[in-house]
């Protein structure tokens, strides 16, 4: 199969465009993708944090970002997070 | 780079400059230390004398809302001491003057 | 060899290296790391604390060296350092507080 698409090509299409992070733990980030590497360490910018804390949910706004790979669990590309969905 | 002026080229810069000095390390668990920084290595493994720990217990108010916690401190003090890298969050140097 | 076509002109000895090429903007985590060290961040821990300085360096490991670092729990100024040592394993991400 030489026409299947690895994951990581697919991400790759993703840069210019809006992504929606899910990282293991309780918390996800949306932002326009600027890079990545082999760990999918990422860079973002025009970041949306959230955080679904016991205190409720919490919005954070962050500029260019280096988010570590070690704690994503899922990405959604295109998407503008959990306020779109 | 600002870096420069300071001898820092890496952080591990920071903990090599810290050695024979006391420093702060911030572990995980809420337990803090102070010592004197004898030796370390890639993981962070430290050898840490004349130490004083802090453990920060944090006990719940029986039914109170979040934030009525009482926060218990004990402090020990030890002699001579082996952290394991990996329960090491962070290192604060003395102040450098 | 046809001796009539002149032979093409050797480059200067003196020429100056290649300029270099232009800066790509490839946005890549090196790329990101090289425009922010120097400058104001935000290094979030998996934990949620965070800390406020100015990135003196770091490594491949994420392990960071902050200056005039403020530690922040749920939005309080909790601890202040000079410098600090950050293990990498705790890093969340490393956000820049200035513009690039």
């Amino acid at each position: 199969m030489a026409s299947q698409i690895l994951p990581l090509e697919l991400i790759d299409r993703c840069i210019g465009s809006r992504i929606w992070v899910i990282m293991k733990s309780d918390r996800e980030f949306t932002g326009t993708l600027l890079g990545f590497d082999d760990f999918v360490n990422m860079v973002l910018e025009d970041v949306t944090e959230y955080e679904n804390t016991p205190q409720g949910k919490k919005k954070t706004q962050l500029a260019q970002t280096l988010l570590n790979g070690n704690n994503i669990c899922m990405l959604i590309p295109g998407s503008s997070g959990p306020d779109d969905a | 780079m600002d870096s420069a002026a300071s001898g820092i080229q890496e952080p591990f810069d920071l903990i090599r400059l810290s050695l024979s000095e006391r420093v702060f390390v911030k572990l995980r668990g809420d337990r803090e230390l102070t010592g004197v920084l004898h030796a370390y290595d890639g993981h962070m493994n430290l050898i840490l004398s004349d130490v004083e720990e802090t453990i920060m217990i944090v006990d719940q108010v029986e039914g109170s809302a979040n934030g009525q916690n009482t926060v218990n401190i004990a402090k020990r003090k030890i002699d001579m001491l082996f952290v394991r890298g990996d329960g090491v969050i962070l290192v604060s140097p003395p102040l450098r003057t | 060899m046809d001796d009539s076509t002149p032979p093409p002109p050797a480059p200067p000895a003196d020429s100056l290296p290649p300029p270099p090429p232009p800066p790509t903007m490839t946005g890549s985590p090196t790329d990101f790391l090289k425009g922010v060290v120097g400058k104001r961040v935000v290094v979030r821990l998996t934990s949620g604390v965070d800390y406020r300085g100015l990135l003196s360096c770091l490594d491949g490991y994420m392990n960071i060296a902050l200056e005039q670092t403020e530690e922040h729990v749920n939005g309080l100024v909790t601890n202040r350092y000079g410098d600090a040592f950050i293990r990498g394993n705790n890093v969340l991400y490393i956000s820049a507080a200035e513009p690039l």
